[in-house]
């Protein structure tokens, strides 16, 4: 295998991970274009959006040598910061040694298949911040504390959810409705607790935030399609979650009218 | 007190999604501190103002700036400070009830969540690039 394919393949893996993985749409190409420009490759191109990297190189004064080009398709995007800082760290290394591309690939295996945290530990702390998010919001103590429980246990199904390969938008529809049911489980338990309040909480582990403010980053900075991307997918979240949320309190308007024509 | 307490709650609440985010355990602290200084920022201001949007812009600026700072003491990506950091600002209920005001067919209760929640991520997303952008100027300075 020739060096400039060597390289190729080492660059697309890197910035796959990354992408994979909530980095940025600059952070990606730059990436990407120092690994390959530190090999001696100077003329890089690169095109990044959320689904899809483009790459083509060539080397300066070679005219024998044919130009090179990789697409990689990417179909599935979360948010792990450890596996970005550990990417940054080994472009830095990559670039500034000269590192074989057999152990650079070794290296990358390594962070690709490097270990998160449990979803124990995941479901505590995402307990955490709904708790914490509620107060944020001026809840009291007792709904602080329904919105831990109800995080925790929305963080926990949805991640068993996700590994279990479910498809992300029926995962969501999923996750709003068991919040939604904890939530109303909670509020009749005592009437100190407000629904409304458990849900802000909670549902913030959900919701797409970063999402839709990197879609913005990423407009303003000239990456229109990878903008528009972002924004389509945040949409599209919001909008499961919207509808697991809204299904379950409709039914529960649906029961207490049917409760209170019984009644009569 | 409620001051402290506020940025205790968005200390507390910033490591929570760092956690949920997998950041490493070694910006745990970096990032709580730069999310709690945020939501302290939002809090002050918001709180005797009674503003949303401009708190909003400057609470970013904080975190984005301590998070540029951070990044350049680690030798880290400024993202593993900033992403968590912005959560408790971001306008994800804002979405959410855009989304279940549609829903519920309330288009005008719609609009107007949209509208704030488009504008809030806006600003933040300007912050974030304004202390990018610097800082991408500076390094490139001769």
């Amino acid at each position: 295998m020739s060096i400039k394919k060597e390289v190729l393949i080492v660059a697309i893996y890197a910035g796959e991970i990354m992408l994979k993985n909530g980095g940025e749409t600059y952070r990606v190409e730059d990436t990407i274009m120092r690994l390959c420009k530190s090999r001696g490759f100077s003329y890089v191109e690169t095109f990044v959006t959320p689904t899809g990297i483009f790459l083509s190189m060539d080397k300066k004064n070679a005219p024998e040598e044919e130009m090179s080009s990789y697409i990689k398709r990417i179909r599935s995007r979360n948010i792990n910061l450890n596996k970005i800082s550990k990417i940054n760290e080994f472009s830095r290394n990559f670039v500034n040694s000269s590192m074989s591309t057999e152990e650079a690939m070794q290296a990358l295996k390594k962070i690709d298949e490097a270990t998160s945290y449990s979803n124990l530990t995941k479901s505590i702390f995402g307990g955490l911040a709904s708790g914490f998010f509620a107060l944020l919001f001026q809840s009291n103590l007792l709904e602080s504390l329904s919105a831990f429980i109800t995080g925790m246990l929305v963080t926990y199904s949805l991640n068993y959810l996700l590994s279990r390969k479910m498809p992300f938008f029926l995962a969501n529809i999923l996750g709003g409705g068991i919040l939604t049911l904890l939530a109303i489980f909670f509020s009749y338990m005592t009437p100190s607790i407000h629904i409304d309040k458990i849900i802000i909480g909670a549902i913030m582990v959900m919701v797409p935030g970063v999402a839709i403010t990197n879609a913005v980053r990423d407009s303003i900075e000239g990456d229109l399609v990878a903008g528009l991307a972002r924004a389509g997918e945040a949409f599209i979240i919001a909008i499961s979650i919207a509808f697991g949320v809204g299904a379950v309190l409709k039914i529960r308007e649906i029961s207490s009218f049917i409760m209170e024509v019984l009644r009569q | 007190m409620i001051y402290l307490l506020n940025f205790i709650y968005g200390f507390m609440c910033t490591i929570g999604f760092a956690v949920l985010f997998n950041s490493p355990k070694s910006a745990l602290l970096k990032a709580g501190l730069g999310g709690g200084l945020g939501w302290s920022v939002y809090f002050v201001v918001h709180h005797n103002y009674d503003l949303i949007v401009l708190p909003t812009f400057l609470a970013s600026l904080v975190i984005a700036i301590l998070g540029e700072v951070f990044a350049i003491m680690e030798k880290q990506p400024a993202t593993l400070y900033i992403i968590p950091g912005i959560i408790p600002l971001v306008p994800g209920f804002g979405l959410y009830y855009t989304m279940l005001s549609l829903l519920e067919q309330d288009y005008n209760l719609a609009i107007q969540h949209g509208v704030e929640a488009m504008l809030i991520a806006i600003l933040i997303a300007a912050a974030l690039t304004i202390v990018l952008s610097i800082n991408t100027y500076r390094k490139n300075l001769p």
